[in-house]
């Protein structure tokens, strides 16, 4: 099994990392009620790890007996029936799903099925809690008009129903909804208490840490927990024992922006921008999100951008990262948002250097 | 733009024309076709050159001082020898002075001319300004190129030009006047394709220099200016890869000769020449009267290269001795075409347009090489045609005998077996004819001509059955056809379709009494593809005559395949009439032509059949209206008549994103554009989009750096983004308003941006637009994402694991492939225990095989190492056996992933089976146990070791049966009890059991 799996904290009691947001959420649910929940946090900070601990606080073991089902779903809409496919995982108490799976039509799932779902209260075995939860995973995904139609089930059926929000940026949230819930703040962890956690698993698995190893995968970790573990791991698998100086490897996807960057850095022509094209192309059929690569390969620019660049370089990302979320065809931004950077970066190569 | 402009000033003549053909008739039979007596000169300003013209009654001289000419062609010795200098009186000949007269105030049109001419300079938009300055621009370029004499007078200045004039006798003999030529065109900033209009204009200075070459200059300059102007309508499309340029590209002055001198030569061009694009070299051939064929033949008069490379041309060349000409030697030849003298008084080379008899006798004396059929032709036939008659052309040369239509004769043939044998096959069991059913050809009682417009199916029909001494009835759209009352007593008299019906249905009186010489009577069913909303019930009604039918029935349609006719067709003996071939229709119109008195050369009719698509009936209409205008049709009249209002074919997206980004693509008109990039509004942005990057916008001049261009793609991609975000507004929220911004955006913009010559960015590719790259990655993308998606349920279902989709992609991915391949890869480890390591890893996040390959894909990028590199074959092969020995094990896990052997796509709807946690090993087993057979499967994998020694034979017996039975358990699933392993079981347990 995967350390990061291995050594997710299962309760609230053993969380290393957040351990006074754990010690607040169990408090709250030990009073008997609590409110929607809206966990927000950059990603690998431990929002996930919270909440299926927080579950488990709630119901007990029987939390983790879950079932995977992927069903469809029929939804009437109007005229015509729209056929959905969704994932989710639930136990007796508890039904997690990720309604932004079904991409624009994520309105119907939050109104039909989110809602078929509050309705039912779980029958109640024991005198146990009167009430389920929904767990939502990428809330900010969703598209406005699903995420207005979630407000008002959050209200109707609260009686019956709790519901488990969980995104990265709250910002895409709208305030109705964020208004509806207890807003839960979880911090990317800090870089000591990440190299804690490694030294924790270090110690668990019997390894052998050299100084400031842990550190310097923290630090390349970019505060991610997750991105930490899974590649003190893959150091782990690479080489071991491990030695001070040791490579650690990044995902093969951020090697590719990297290379691109790269690329696109070296040359601004035509016949780069097309390279870089199939690059792109090759990326998003790789199922990496238009997003990631868009930020990640800003950040990989501006590593290497003069500094008077900077600034129009960021604003002209942000644009176009906007109006890819507008639009559909990711890629046809993302090239724009290329050709535009060559434009200006070769106009400014050859105004400085002639 | 110039289209626009052109017709304006150009449509109201028509009007005028007309009345003056009735007047030059008259006036002809008074004057014979003796020239028109010189009328005095009108006071047109800007015409210099009245003395001129009177000192010379010779046609031959058009002499124009400053103006610039219009874009008409042929006019400007007509009109010297008429004492008039107005260009744009182009349709008018010698009558056409005495109409000026009578309304000169409305002729006079310099104005329009002038206009005409700035618009043209800067119609290309999103071009630079060029006008003044491109002869200086163009000038460098030459210079470089130029290693001859010739490029020299190419100086930037038009001052310089004219020394060169004064000095022609430097250049080489055959390049009079080139250079010059390229450089004072270039400083009118002249992109015209007519270059008559540079004739005009050019007459003065031809005079000085011996004019070689007059006004083609025109070509060059353009060609330096941008790399080939011209190309016109043709596109420049080229399947063989990327030909070379041409390597003295627009240098060498192209000169201008008889138009018929090449009449009668049969031209190959082969490979690159020194000067020419292929496509103007076939265009300089044809205007020229001369033929251009794609492979060598016995008929091949010459073979144009100018270096032998050797391909199968030049050696089937050899093989025939076929003459080898060079560039120089076309060049030759055509100038040769023009004797001196004629040079010396501005000879009217291409500009005769009445007076033809005049015209043909001078030159007839003076062309070295005349055709000679043509000139006799032409005497003899240009006396008065009839033309009064108002008879269309069409029906006036409308095919009299079968054997006239042009092409399809084997159809024809067919047909006039079919209806002939008609009476032979049914008359006689027409009461009883249902016996004898749709078996051979002659069987069917209908016929069904199928074609596209205008290649003659109606006047097939109509020619068979007359000959035959049928007596047509023609039912056409126009009639109502729809279903005929039940009663056919009701509709006599009044509905059509009762009509039909009855006369179908009833034989004819005297056909009973006379059963040999009976009038016999066919029923032509014209357009029946035409059935629409008011024939209700129409072609089951027509089946239903034809059924019962005592007359032969012919059909006719254009699209056989329409969705209306697919019952029809089973009734009728089908006969698909094929576009006649372009020598077949050109032969044919040669002969009305003729019949006309009109002057056309071959080539300029083949180019006009080709350009109407095969349609006959429109190549005469064209025809009859530029013979309103012109005694003498040439092969560039035809090109530029037909470049706008050619017929509408159905385009390809590739044609049209080939026009969008042509050379010329500026110079079209906003409504083209639209028609365009709306002739196919899906894939035309998809292939602008993966195109406009390939395109060297032609509107930039100087770019050492690509800056500029680069600009230019940013502005373009910008352009595209947008169309996508009006796209989605468009298809989301059902904005259809937003439709023309959308290709405004996605096509006219870019296209507007970019257009201009392609150029190859990757070795190897062709040099022709690709299909946009994003349909196909947008599909591999989205089947990426389902695999990942079972991937993904997967690994949840393993309970190990309970993140989001882009989380696994993002990151997971390259330690769990570490995982499952860095052992195989290992040689610390055995084969086995490799392979177990990752089974069991597979395991434990309940990967299957599947799931395995699909993360593989997933995580492959191109231009790197693929993950399962370095993993050997047989380890691969020993992972894959090893994963089935424990996959019996695994069937709850991933139950939903196998698929039933008739069904091709896994069935919708998914289950996954519930799971305990695995810590509670009593739960896992008595899970386990609840299935009876299964039981054993379970003990095998908990006494893991021995056990697997003997899955393989389990597997063997059970693998067949597996697939079917497992899908049950999935079925049945989300119990625990799965019932899948039972039936499987049967066939394993009975071999476990003896263990």
């Amino acid at each position: 099994m995967l350390w990061v799996d291995k050594y997710r904290p299962k309760t609230l009691d053993k969380v290393l990392v957040h351990e006074d947001v754990a010690q607040n959420l169990k408090k709250l649910v030990t009073e008997q009620d609590c409110p929607h929940l809206l966990f927000y946090g950059p990603p690998g900070s431990g929002k996930k790890t919270l909440i299926m601990a927080l579950l488990r606080q709630m119901f007990g073991a029987s939390a983790e007996k879950v079932k995977v089902e992927n069903k469809n779903w029929k939804v009437d809409a109007g005229s015509r029936t729209i056929e959905l496919e969704l994932t989710t995982l639930s136990s007796t108490h508890h039904v997690e799903l990720n309604p932004s799976d079904a991409g624009f039509q994520d309105r119907y799932i939050v109104q039909e099925i989110i809602k078929e779902m509050a309705k039912n209260r779980p029958i109640d075995t024991k005198g146990k809690k009167g009430f389920k939860v929904l767990v939502l995973n990428e809330v900010d995904k969703l598209s406005r008009e699903a995420q207005h139609s979630l407000r008002r089930t959050m209200e109707k059926y609260s009686a019956s129903c709790r519901l488990i929000l969980c995104c990265d940026s709250s910002s895409k949230v709208t305030e109705a909804v964020r208004s509806r819930c207890l807003n839960i703040r979880v911090n990317a962890p800090k870089g000591d208490e990440i190299v804690k956690v490694l030294e924790f698993i270090g110690k668990k698995e019997g390894l052998q840490l050299p100084s400031g190893f842990a550190a310097r995968i923290a630090e390349k970790s970019n505060r991610s927990l997750r991105r930490a573990i899974l590649s003190f791991e893959t150091c782990r698998v690479q080489q071991y024992p491990f030695t001070n100086n040791q490579v650690i490897p990044s995902m093969d996807w951020e090697e590719y922006v990297f290379e691109i960057a790269s690329d696109i850095m070296k040359e601004q022509s035509p016949k780069r921008l097309f390279q870089v094209r199939g690059k792109l192309y090759e990326l998003l059929v790789n199922c990496i999100p238009p997003e990631i690569i868009l930020k990640r390969l800003l950040y990989e620019l501006l590593k290497k951008l003069d500094f008077e660049l900077k600034h129009e370089v960021c604003h002209w990302a942000a644009y176009y990262e906007h109006r890819m979320r507008l639009g559909q065809k990711a890629i046809f931004h993302i090239e724009a948002f290329v050709a535009k950077f060559m434009s200006i970066y070769k106009g400014f190569l050859i105004a400085t250097f002639g | 733009m110039l289209p626009f402009i052109l017709r304006k000033t150009y449509v109201p003549q028509q009007g005028d024309i007309r009345k003056w053909f009735m007047k030059q008739h008259d006036k002809e039979k008074d004057n014979g076709n003796a020239p028109k007596p010189a009328k005095p000169a009108l006071a047109i300003p800007g015409k210099a050159s009245t003395a001129k013209d009177a000192s010379s009654s010779s046609p031959a001289k058009s002499v124009q001082g400053g103006q610039e000419s219009s874009g008409r062609r042929k006019t400007s010795k007509y009109f010297a020898s008429e004492k008039q200098n107005q260009e744009d009186a182009k349709e008018a000949s010698g009558p056409t002075s005495k109409r000026k007269v009578e309304k000169s105030s409305a002729d006079v049109q310099p104005p329009p001319v002038k206009k005409l001419h700035t618009v043209i300079d800067d119609d290309d938009d999103f071009v630079l300004p060029k006008t003044g300055k491109s002869s200086a621009e163009m000038t460098p370029s030459k210079k470089l190129k130029s290693g001859s004499g010739k490029g020299i007078p190419s100086a930037s200045a038009k001052k310089e030009t004219d020394d060169v004039d004064d000095t022609p006798a430097n250049a080489k003999s055959s390049g009079r006047g080139r250079g010059r030529r390229g450089g004072a065109v270039g400083g009118r900033g002249k992109k015209l394709e007519n270059e008559e209009g540079d004739d005009d204009d050019d007459d003065e200075d031809a005079k000085v220099v011996k004019s070689g070459g007059r006004g083609r200059g025109g070509r060059g300059g353009s060609a330096a200016a941008g790399g080939g102007g011209r190309g016109g309508g043709r596109g420049g499309f080229m399947p063989f890869g990327e030909r070379k340029d041409p390597p003295h590209k627009g240098e060498k002055e192209v000169p201008e000769g008889s138009p018929e001198c090449l009449a009668g030569s049969t031209f190959v061009i082969s490979g690159t020449l020194d000067s020419l694009e292929r496509e103007e070299a076939e265009d300089l051939i044809k205007r020229h009267g001369g033929r251009v064929t794609g492979s060598v033949s016995k008929k091949t008069t010459y073979l144009l290269c100018d270096e032998d490379i050797g391909g199968r041309k030049s050696e089937t060349a050899k093989k025939l001795g076929t003459t080898f000409l060079t560039e120089d030697g076309l060049f030759d030849m055509i100038r040769a075409s023009k004797p001196k003298g004629t040079i010396k008084e501005e000879a009217p080379k291409v500009t005769i347009k009445e007076e033809v008899k005049k015209q043909v006798e001078k030159r007839t004396a003076s062309l070295p090489k005349p055709s000679p059929h043509k000139a006799v032709k032409k005497k003899d036939e240009v006396h008065e045609p009839a033309r009064s008659e108002s008879l269309q052309w069409t029906e006036k040369y409308k095919p009299k005998v079968p054997n006239d239509i042009i092409g399809n004769q084997s159809l024809v043939k067919q047909l006039h077996d079919w209806l002939n044998n008609w009476s032979a096959n049914f008359a006689n069991g027409a009461s009883k004819g249902k016996g004898k059913k749709q078996n051979d050809s002659g069987a069917k009682k209908a016929i069904l001509l199928s074609g596209t417009p205008g290649i003659g199916k109606t006047t097939s029909a109509k020619l068979v059955s007359q000959m035959l001494g049928f007596q047509t009835i023609e039912v056409n759209a126009s009639d109502s056809r729809g279903k005929a009352d039940s009663k056919i007593e009701k509709g006599i008299g009044s509905s059509k379709a009762n009509s039909v019906k009855e006369l179908v249905s009833n034989q004819s009186l005297n056909a009973d009494m006379n059963s040999t010489k009976q009038p016999k009577a066919v029923l032509i069913m014209d357009e029946v593809d035409g059935m629409s909303a008011g024939d209700r019930g129409g072609v089951a009604d027509l089946i239903l005559s034809i059924k019962m039918s005592k007359i032969p029935i012919i059909c006719i349609c254009n699209d056989r395949y329409s969705q209306k006719l697919k019952s029809l067709v089973n009734y009728c003996l089908l006969l698909s009439f094929h576009k006649p071939t372009k020598q077949q229709m050109a032969k044919r119109l040669a002969q009305i032509a003729k019949a006309e008195g009109l002057q056309v050369n071959e080539v300029a009719l083949e180019e006009l059949a080709s350009r109407v698509n095969g349609d006959m009936r429109m190549a005469l209409n064209q025809l009859q209206y530029m013979s309103l205008s012109m005694r003498e049709i040439k092969y560039d009249d035809i090109r530029q008549r037909l470049l706008s209002s050619s017929k509408d074919e159905d385009m390809s997206p590739f044609t049209a994103v080939q026009k969008l980004f042509d050379f010329n693509g500026g110079k079209l008109r906003m409504d083209e554009r639209f028609d365009l990039s709306m002739s196919d509004a899906d894939l035309v942005p998809l292939i602008i989009q993966e195109n406009y990057i390939n395109h060297r916008p032609c509107s930039i001049k100087k770019d050492e750096n690509g800056v500029q261009r680069m600009n230019m793609i940013a502005r373009a991609a910008d352009s595209i983004a947008n169309a996508d975000i009006i796209n989605v507004q468009i298809r989301r929220y059902q904005k259809w308003q937003l439709f023309p911004s959308s290709a405004l955006q996605s096509c006219i913009i870019p296209a507007a941006l970019m257009h201009g010559s392609r150029e190859v960015l990757e070795q190897g590719e062709r040099n022709f637009n690709r299909f946009g790259g994003w349909l196909g990655k947008n599909s591999t993308m989205g089947k990426n994402y389902r695999l990942l998606d079972d991937a993904h349920v997967h690994l949840l279902s393993s309970l190990q694991f309970n993140l989001g989709r882009t989380t696994l992609c993002l990151e997971y991915l390259s330690l769990l492939l570490k995982h499952m391949t860095d052992p195989l890869k290992s040689q610390a480890l055995t084969k086995d225990e490799a392979v177990e390591k990752v089974v069991e890893f597979m395991d434990e996040y309940s990967i299957s095989q599947e799931d395995f390959e699909s993360l593989m894909t997933i995580s492959k990028f191109q231009g790197r190492p693929n993950p399962l590199e370095g993993v050997v074959p047989a380890v691969k092969a020993a992972l894959t056996r090893a994963y089935n020995k424990g996959s019996k094990c695994r069937v709850i896990r991933t139950a939903d992933l196998i698929t039933l052997p008739g069904i091709k796509k896994a069935p919708k709807k998914r289950v996954a089976a519930m799971l305990e946690p695995l810590d509670d090993g009593v739960v896992a087993d008595s899970d386990v146990a609840q299935n009876d057979e299964n039981n054993s499967d379970a003990e095998d994998l908990e006494g893991t070791g021995d056990g697997e020694e003997e899955k393989p034979k389990v597997d063997i017996e059970s693998l067949s049966s597996k697939g079917i039975q497992i899908q049950m358990g999935s079925k049945a699933a989300g119990t625990k009890r799965a019932p899948a392993g039972r039936g499987r079981g049967g066939g394993g347990a009975a071999s476990k059991r003896k263990r």
